[in-house]
């Protein structure tokens, strides 16, 4: 295992940032750390580079105690959220950094920063300024530069959360084809459950300094370990005791069904091909539907219609908590 | 993605200096105009009038006015130690604005304050403050350097200490964390670090913090009047010597003294900007 982080505390005054946390990040694989801001994801990662200081707890860097070791000892690559770059040097420069640093000898550099500005595809800027380029092309020098340094570890600060919804679609895509390519453990945090699914091989879910759940985005789509994740990845809405997936609800005219509940169309929604339907049950609960317009239409769904409510056939559903979120 | 990119950034590539290609209109020609005859009235002009009545009488009595004994030590004394205030305020300014910028302490804000003190105070104040401090038998301090060489360099001291402090502030204050915790996540050490992505962003900002500290040294009077007692080989400074030209109606000895101290300052803030591109582009 790459990275083992265990019992780790971190307060800043009152504020609880980690509260005991325990995780274990896989090698080679990328791994997404996820959660709403300030849930203490980007704390982790920040503990695991050494940018920032635990209260308490180990973090173990491919075998060796990392605890005390300072940020330049540590041989992680960190990409920050807004490029960090080094503005008086040039794009070739700004990659050279890490190996002029350890002293190596200049043609190995040359032809190692050559390889790399073509792995991120800045090949023809290399002589330009940051801020001549744009903030995708930033933040792949910005990744260029830190894979420089052959880091064990790539740790990514909401790597993407600068650029515009295109170029952020782009750069994740670009982003798993490339850890395909160089097979570095990666970790990346983010607040985009999408980014998250799409891209990491496996997910962990932190919440208000609380590691919520550890699995793969199948795992914690299909069974999430409580409301939290389950809301987090997705819409959820509220039947009976439960909580469960607006599209994973069946709605039927007449009451076929054993313990379906009765509700009545209150607001309905139809947004291309799918309907949005809003139901007020008689147990006084709001219920979100998502139909097909199709199935709508067939049963001649109308607002104010009656109608009976169950989860479909293997539904994901958690127990409601106390509180809904 | 790479060919729409390229698309986007081409415009960069044309060579940034393009030549005088004018964008006057008609309302910005007049503003020129305005600005070029304000700062041809102010400044140019009487510069140039300076220049002319310097070489009036003709190099030879130029020349021997200013290689005059007494004159060439007041202007070696007034260079040199405007020089050496100005090294002392490349090093202190930054670290002052370090302090203020960085560091978190109680009575931060007074200090802030305090520091444009000497901006502020009138500069004979200034030197009456710096005599009752260090300029009599019974100093509080203990310290008696009046009519001494280093009174002069501490007056310069005390009146060019914000110039260099206050131009690296805002430029420090603007300066983002993670570009140093990139830095330091390479493998640079604290030290490095400085050298080579912080230094080279100050650099401006301390060159012409260094400028005007030295070109305020040079031109300094109020503060080390009382203080230096303005002796001749010793402690007189171009300033007194000029006006001392003046009062015994020498006027073109006077501006050949001033007409030397235009051509260092110049010579000055010349090489500080060279010196600074070059650190600035060292990185």
């Amino acid at each position: 295992m790459s990275i083992e982080v265990s019992g780790l505390n971190k307060k800043f005054g009152d504020f609880v940032a980690l509260d005991n946390v325990d995780v274990t990040i896989p090698t080679g694989q990328l791994t997404a750390l996820l959660g709403p801001s300030g849930g203490g994801k980007s704390t982790l990662l920040r503990i695991i580079a050494g940018l920032e200081k635990g209260d308490s707890g180990t973090v173990n860097i491919e075998g060796v105690d990392a605890t005390n070791l300072p940020a330049q000892k540590r041989n992680v690559g960190f990409v920050f959220q807004h490029y960090a770059v080094f503005k008086h040097m040039t794009v070739a420069k700004n990659v050279a950094f890490g190996l002029e640093i350890r002293k190596r000898p200049k043609d190995e550099i040359e032809h190692r920063v050559n390889e790399l500005l073509k792995l991120v595809h800045l090949s023809q800027f290399s002589h330009r300024l940051p801020s001549q380029l744009s903030g995708g092309q930033r933040q792949r020098m910005a990744l260029a530069r830190a894979l420089a340094v052959e880091p064990k570890v790539l740790l990514l600060d909401e790597p993407f959360g600068a650029l515009d919804a295109k170029v952020r679609k782009e750069l994740r895509d670009w982003l798993r084809r490339l850890h395909d390519d160089v097979h570095v453990t990666t970790v990346f945090v983010t607040h985009d459950q999408e980014e998250a699914l799409e891209v990491a091989d496996e997910i962990v879910v932190v919440n208000e300094g609380r590691v919520e759940q550890v699995g793969t985005p199948d795992q914690l789509y299909d069974e999430p370990a409580n409301d939290f994740v389950m809301s987090f990845l997705g819409e959820v809405t509220h039947l009976g005791g439960a909580s469960l997936r607006p599209h994973d609800i069946e709605l039927e005219t007449a009451p076929r069904m054993a313990g379906a509940v009765e509700g009545t169309i209150a607001r309905m929604v139809r947004i291309g091909f799918e309907v949005r339907l809003t139901v007020l049950t008689v147990d006084g609960d709001e219920v979100s539907v998502v139909a097909t317009r199709t199935h709508a239409r067939s049963q001649r769904l109308e607002e104010g219609s009656t109608v009976w409510l169950t989860p479909a056939d293997g539904a994901t559903m958690v127990p409601r908590m106390a509180v809904a979120g | 993605m790479t060919s729409t990119e390229i698309a986007r950034v081409r415009p960069a590539r044309t060579p940034r200096r393009s030549g005088p290609r004018s964008t006057l209109t008609r309302s910005s020609g007049l503003g020129l105009g305005i600005a070029m005859i304000w700062f041809s009235a102010l400044v140019l002009i009487p510069l140039a009038a300076v220049v002319v009545t310097a070489i009036d009488g003709g190099w030879e009595t130029f020349w021997a006015t200013i290689t005059n004994g007494q004159t060439m030590a007041a202007i070696k004394l007034t260079v040199f130690t405007a020089a050496g205030v100005t090294v002392v305020n490349v090093v202190m300014g930054p670290l002052i604005a370090w302090v203020l910028v960085r560091d978190r302490f109680w009575g931060k804000s007074v200090l802030e304050v305090m520091i444009d003190i000497p901006f502020a105070l009138p500069t004979i104040v200034a030197g009456l403050v710096l005599l009752s401090l260090y300029g009599n038998a019974d100093s509080p301090l203990g310290i008696d350097i009046a009519n001494e060489r280093p009174a002069v360099f501490l007056a310069f001291l005390f009146v060019t200490l914000p110039f260099v402090v206050r131009m690296v502030q805002p430029v420090l204050e603007e300066l983002e964390l993670d570009v140093e915790e990139a830095a330091a996540s390479l493998g640079a050490s604290r030290f490095t670090t400085f050298r080579r992505i912080i230094l080279p962003s100050l650099a401006p900002a301390i060159a012409a913090g260094a400028a005007l500290s030295f070109a305020r040294g040079v031109s300094e009077y109020g503060s080390l009047v009382l203080l230096s007692g303005n002796l001749p080989f010793k402690t007189e400074v171009t300033s007194v010597r000029i006006l001392s030209s003046i009062e015994n109606d020498n006027v073109a000895a006077a501006a050949a003294v001033a007409t030397v101290l235009l051509a260092i300052s110049l010579t000055v803030i010349v090489l500080l900007d060279l010196i600074q591109r070059r650190v600035a582009a060292r990185g």
